[in-house]
C-alpha cells in the first residue's frame, strides 16, 4: 500500500524533516507515527497525500508513483486515500450532509449515490440523526467524526491522520479510535501520527517512531515508548 | 461537464454572491468604472477617427488646364481621368467661371483686377475627387503628366499632416486602451483574490478530497464573469446615457460637427464593454486562483 525508499524532505529554509526513511506498509495495515514534537510525523503524513514533495527519494502509495506524478494526476491520487486533521477542517457554512457529500460532489458522483453514501457513513460514525446540524452546533468529538466521515464516504484504500485526537479529551478519543477499528476491520489501511501514549499502548498496532527525522523503532505490536 | 455539475457551480456562486455580497458589489463598481473609463476612450477615438477620415475624404485635386486647348481637347482628358481607378467624380470649371468666382472672393477689392485689363489669367481646371484618401497622390502625379496639363495641386501637405495625425490618435488610443484593460484586470483579479482568499479553506479541502483544478476553478471563474458581465452592463448603460447627452448638447452648438450617430454605433460599444468584462472577470478569476492551485 504504501513504499517509501531512501525518501528526505529537505524544507527550504534548509531544515532536513526526514532523512534516508525506508518503510513499508501493506493492506489493511494499522500504523502509529509517533516520536516528539518537531520529529518529522507531519511531513510523513504530508508526503503520502502529496501536500509536500520528498526532496529525493522514491514514493509508491496506493499504486501510485507519487514523485513523478504529473501535476494534474494529483486529484486522482488524492480520491484513493481519506485525509483527517487535528483541527478538522469542516465547512463552517455547510452542515454535517453538506461536508460529507461535498467529498462526493466535488469528484462528481450521481446524486442518488451521494445520498446513499452519505447516510451510510454517517451511520458509520454515529451521526446520522444531526445531519442537518452545523459544525458549530457540534462538539469536538461531533466533529471529528463528521471530517472522517468526509475522508472515508468515497470507499479509499488508505485513510491518513495526522494527530485526530489532539484536540480531544480521553473519552472521545476512544470514540474516534472506536471508529478507526471499525474502518480497518473492513480491510482500509490506517496511519494515524499521535502523541497518545495510552491509545498507542493499549491498542498494540505496529508502531514506527521517528526522531530527528530518522526511524528509531519500528514494531508490530508496539508501545509508545515515550514519557508523555 | 455533467449537468448535476453545473447544478453544483451555478448553487456555489449564487451561494458566495450572497455571502459576500458587499465584496461583490465592490467589484461590479469598480469594473463599471474602469470600463466606463475605457469605453469613453474608445468612443473619443472612434470619433476621433471618423473626424480624420472625413476631413480626408474632403482633400480633391485641382488640375489647370493649358489656354491652346480646343473643347474636344478638353472632353478627352476628361473622360480619361474619369476612367481612372478610384475617381469618383470629375468637375469643370472654365476660365470664364473662375474668373466670376475670383472675383466674388476678392469683394471689395474686385479694383484691383482692373490692372489686367479685361485678360483672364485663370486657365480651365477640372476639381478631381477619389474614392480613398490614399489615392490621392499617385492619381495626381498620373494626372500631370497627360497631355495638355499644365500643373496639379492637391494640398501635399494637408493629406500627409491627417494621415500623421490619424495614425498617431490610433495608436495613442490602442495603446491608452491597453493600459486601461491591464489596470482593470489588475482590480478585478485583486476583487477575486479577497473571494478566493475568504474561501481559502474550501479550495483546500477541495483539493484533498480530489476535486480537480478546473472543478475548483470553475465557479470562481463564473463568479468573476457575473461581476465581469454585470460591471459591463452597469457602464455600457453610463456611456449610452452619457453619448446620448453629448450627441444632444454638441447639435444644439455646432450642428455640422460629424459626432457617429447613437444606432448602431452604440450597440456596438455595448457589446464590446460587456465582452470585456465577462474576459477580464474571467482572467483575472484564473489569475487570482494560481496561487492557490499550485501546490
Ligand atoms: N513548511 C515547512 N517549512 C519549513 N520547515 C518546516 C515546515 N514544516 C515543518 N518544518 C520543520 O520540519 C520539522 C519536522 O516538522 P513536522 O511538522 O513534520 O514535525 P511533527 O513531528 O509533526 O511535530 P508535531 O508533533 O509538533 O506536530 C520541524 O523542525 C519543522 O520546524
Ligand atoms: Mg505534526
Amino acid at each position: 500500500m504504501i513504499e517509501m525508499k531512501d525518501i528526505s524532505k529537505v524544507y527550504e529554509n534548509g531544515v532536513v524533516a526526514l532523512d534516508h526513511i525506508n518503510v513499508s506498509i501493506d493492506k489493511g495495515e494499522f500504523v502509529f507515527i509517533v516520536g516528539a514534537s518537531g520529529a518529522g510525523k507531519s511531513t510523513f503524513i504530508r508526503l503520502l497525500f502529496r501536500e509536500v514533495l520528498p526532496s529525493s527519494g522514491a514514493l509508491i502509495v496506493n499504486g501510485q508513483d507519487v514523485v513523478n506524478m504529473e501535476h494534474g494526476d494529483v486529484p486522482y491520487l488524492r480520491r484513493g486515500l481519506g485525509v483527517i486533521f487535528q483541527d478538522f477542517r469542516l465547512l463552517p457554512d455547510k452542515t454535517v450532509f453538506e461536508n460529507v457529500a461535498f467529498a462526493m460532489q466535488v469528484i462528481e458522483a450521481p446524486r442518488r449515490r451521494i445520498q446513499h453514501s452519505v447516510n451510510s457513513v454517517l451511520d458509520i460514525v454515529g451521526l446520522r440523526e444531526k445531519y442537518s446540524c452545523f459544525p458549530s452546533q457540534l462538539s469536538g468529538g461531533e466533529q471529528q467524526r463528521v471530517a472522517i466521515a468526509r475522508a472515508i464516504v468515497n470507499s479509499p484504500a488508505l485513510v491518513i491522520a495526522d494527530e485526530p485526537t489532539g484536540n480531544l479529551d480521553p473519552d472521545t478519543s476512544w470514540e474516534i479510535m472506536d471508529i478507526f477499528k471499525k474502518i480497518n476491520g473492513g480491510g482500509t489501511t490506517i496511519v494515524m501520527a499521535t502523541h497518545d501514549k495510552e491509545i498507542v499502548d493499549i491498542m498494540k498496532k505496529r508502531v514506527i517512531a521517528i526522531e530527528d527525522g530518522h526511524i528509531v523503532r519500528d514494531e508490530a505490536q508496539g508501545a509508545y515508548g515515550y514519557e508523555n | 461537464m455533467k449537468i448535476r455539475t453545473s447544478e453544483y457551480i451555478i448553487t456555489e456562486v449564487f451561494h458566495s454572491l450572497k455571502r459576500n455580497s458587499w465584496m461583490a458589489f465592490a467589484s461590479v463598481g469598480t469594473v463599471a468604472v474602469s470600463l466606463f473609463v475605457f469605453g469613453m476612450f474608445l468612443i473619443i477615438v472612434m470619433n476621433m477617427n471618423r473626424m480624420a477620415v472625413s476631413l480626408e475624404s474632403q482633400v480633391e485635386i485641382s488640375v489647370y488646364l493649358e489656354d491652346r486647348l480646343t473643347d474636344s481637347e478638353i472632353k478627352a482628358i476628361d473622360k480619361k481621368i474619369n476612367e481612372m481607378n478610384g475617381v469618383n467624380s470629375v468637375t469643370f470649371t472654365d476660365k470664364i467661371k473662375a474668373l466670376d468666382i475670383f472675383k466674388e472672393r476678392l469683394g471689395d477689392q474686385k479694383f484691383l483686377l482692373d490692372a489686367i485689363e479685361g485678360e483672364n489669367p485663370l486657365p480651365n481646371s477640372f476639381t478631381v475627387k477619389v474614392v480613398n484618401p490614399s489615392l490621392v497622390k499617385t492619381t495626381a502625379i498620373a494626372i500631370n503628366d497627360f497631355e495638355g496639363v499644365e500643373t496639379v495641386k492637391y494640398g501635399q501637405d494637408v493629406v500627409e499632416h491627417l494621415f500623421d495625425i490619424t495614425r498617431l490618435i490610433r495608436l495613442f488610443g490602442i495603446v491608452l486602451m491597453i493600459l486601461l484593460a491591464g489596470a482593470t484586470l489588475f482590480i478585478i483579479s485583486n476583487t477575486i483574490r479577497l473571494t478566493v482568499f475568504a474561501r481559502r479553506t474550501e479550495v483546500a479541502i477541495m483539493k484533498y478530497v480530489g476535486a480537480t483544478d478546473w472543478f475548483i476553478r470553475w465557479p470562481f471563474m463564473l463568479e468573476g464573469i457575473v461581476l465581469g458581465a454585470m460591471g459591463g452592463t452597469v457602464a455600457f448603460i453610463a456611456l449610452r446615457i452619457a453619448y446620448n447627452m453629448i450627441v444632444a448638447k454638441i447639435y444644439d452648438t455646432i450642428a455640422f460637427f460629424p459626432l457617429i450617430p447613437t444606432y448602431p454605433f452604440m450597440t456596438y460599444i455595448s457589446i464590446i464593454i460587456v465582452c470585456c468584462g465577462i474576459v477580464i472577470g474571467a482572467v483575472g478569476s484564473v489569475i487570482s486562483l494560481k496561487r492557490f492551485l499550485k501546490a
